[in-house]
């Protein structure tokens, strides 16, 4: 899949590299770690505890908490609300999630 | 604890406005903001990294969001302006409680104002849970603030406004839009010309989209809703269907979109978990989202303390929102002493005008893109209502054997809205469901009592919890 970036109006900031399950992903500095796994065709962002459902970005702003990832070693972090390090360690959540009942 | 003048939550429209008036009237202002930087949803700026390069390319709308940004920081200096900042509860006494970088703190207001905005409507249809199916707002943040495009080849669904300006802003930045799937149906054109009459700005720019969309040949489906997404891990087929004047789909009436994308838009429900949790009187109003605050002419609720301004009352757009951020501004700082009664109402004098000028339109804009009760008829047994639980149809249909009395006893049977999302995705749905079932309307329900905090907060930080 290609890269869904684009430059219009606008240049991106410095590229740097991410690790996503361990697999280098490119980003830019100013991204979301939600906009660098979209740009990269990833949609899968954390499995459900019950159904083992997959789920990805939906509200996009920081309400439905369904983007939640492990980054950087913090569980349930939205990734819509967290911008790209570099170096920085991304994790899908895809283990039960047992934090959530103590957020 | 400190004490403060005029604490305002959230640096959107309205609140960016009302700083604006406040500080220019003398009063001390303290802001609370949740995003690194001032705009709010609709402004939002790009971050650090991101360089303009040519402004012209990002549309009217980024201009209009510049021109009062470069406003509000010209008054920046004299306010206290806290980024980054989670207000999470609000307790007696003018208490407001918020987290930031990790630290949780309370202040004491004088006068508060909260204007914190609205967000998408949630709407669960089978499949509204697979990976690539996200709303309209959290689309147009991808595209305009990160110029990332969500999918190879978009479908946008929904209804009003917001979805001819998500595909023209796709379109702009070179993307593929498969179709616009429009519910909301104009039953008077001739009252809407009447209401548009004046509305220059708002009719130039859906001139703007129409001749955009229309010149990619953008297949336009009026009277259509979506009522079923199918994938395998993630969407591949969007099902749409013709709907009657209750947006009840007509039999025989799909059609497929092969798309990996669905941006679903059905307008936006106001975040009253303030307003709601400081105790102000509130009501229902369809038309406006749901449940609102009240509010008198100078946007002042029921509490004396407190004002509210912009879409968290009522969603009106961001040209409202400014004028009634300006008007509270002034309010307070008539309230505070800084303004004399004839000073404010000679400042206020423009603002409110405007704000009558637009109010017909509103009203009839609202009513065509008004969700019908066929768009929360769609979910099916095994559809979840409730994402963070995992709470399907089929297990709130069976509390609905027994008597239930308002939402939050459902909230205390099934756990639903206490996920983290806290019932922000879910509560518009189950109210339409209950109401539908027992045969009321959705105001005889009341709402979710909000509890804090209102967002997830890591215990350790609320144990630490310092009163400065």
């Amino acid at each position: 899949m290609g890269d869904r970036r684009v430059e219009k109006g606008i240049k991106r900031g410095q590229s740097l590299e991410i690790q996503v399950d361990g697999e280098k992903v490119t980003a830019f500095q100013g991204e979301t770690i939600a906009a660098a796994l979209t740009a990269s065709g990833r949609r899968t962002f954390r499995r459900t505890k019950k159904k083992n459902e997959p789920r990805g970005m939906y509200c996009g702003i920081g309400l439905c908490f369904e983007c939640r990832m492990e980054i950087n070693g913090v569980p349930n972090t939205r990734a819509c609300q967290t911008l790209v390090t570099p170096g920085c360690q991304v994790k899908t959540n895809d283990r039960p999630d047992q934090t959530e009942d103590e957020l | 604890m400190k004490e403060v003048e005029l604490l305002i939550i959230g640096a959107g429209p309205a609140g960016m406005s009302a700083a604006i008036e406040a500080v220019k009237a003398g009063v001390k202002v303290t802001m609370l903001d949740e995003n690194s930087l001032a705009g709010g949803q609709i402004f939002r700026q790009f971050h650090d990294g991101f360089h303009v390069t040519d402004p012209k390319a990002l549309g009217h709308d980024y201009k209009r969001g510049q021109t009062l940004i470069s406003e509000f920081e010209d008054i920046k200096n004299d306010v206290e302006y806290l980024d980054a900042c989670l207000s999470w509860g609000f307790f007696e006494n003018n208490e407001i409680a918020f987290l930031r970088n990790e630290n949780s703190q309370s202040f004491r207001f004088h006068k508060l104002i909260i204007s914190t905005g609205a967000y998408d409507r949630p709407v669960p249809f089978p499949g509204w849970t697979l990976p690539g199916i996200l709303t309209a707002g959290g689309a147009q943040r991808l595209v305009k603030n990160q110029q990332v495009l969500p999918g190879e080849n978009i479908l946008l669904v929904g209804s009003g406004p917001l979805q001819l300006a998500l595909a023209s802003q796709i379109l702009k930045i070179g993307g593929k839009v498969a179709g616009i799937v429009e519910a909301g149906r104009v039953e008077n054109w001739g009252e809407l010309a009447r209401a548009s009459w004046g509305q220059w700005t708002l009719l130039a720019d859906a001139a703007h989209y129409f001749w955009k969309i229309g010149k990619a040949r953008i297949p336009f489906l009026r009277n259509h809703i979506i009522v079923e997404a199918r994938g395998n891990g993630q969407v591949e087929e969007a099902i749409i269907a013709e709907v009657d004047k209750n947006w009840r789909p007509k039999p025989g009436t799909e059609k497929v979109f092969k798309v990996d994308t669905v941006a679903v838009g059905y307008g936006f429900i106001p975040s009253t978990e303030l307003t709601q949790m400081a105790g102000c009187q509130h009501r229902y109003d369809p038309l406006l989202g749901g449940w609102i605050v009240d509010r008198m002419e100078n946007m002042g609720t029921s509490l004396p303390d407190v004002f509210a301004a912009g879409d968290c009352t009522g969603v009106a757009g961001s040209l409202v929102a400014t004028d009634e951020g300006r008007i509270a501004g002034l309010a307070v700082a008539q309230t505070l002493g800084n303004l004399t009664k004839q000073e404010a109402r000679q400042r206020m004098h423009p603002y409110r005008k405007s704000l009558a000028r637009s109010k017909k339109f509103r009203k009839v804009m609202d009513a065509i893109s008004l969700p019908r009760p066929g768009l929360y008829e769609l979910a099916q047994k095994d559809t979840m209502i409730c994402r963070c639980r995992e709470i399907a149809l089929g297990e709130i249909q069976e509390i609905l054997q027994e008597e239930i009395k308002d939402i939050n006893e459902i909230k205390r049977r099934l756990g639903i809205g206490m996920g983290p999302c806290q019932g922000r995705m879910c509560e518009s749905a189950i109210l339409a469901i209950v109401a539908k079932h027992k045969k009321i309307s959705p105001a005889d329900l009341g709402f979710l009592n909000p509890r804090p905090p209102l967002k997830p907060v890591l215990l350790s930080a609320l144990a630490d919890h310092t009163q400065l």
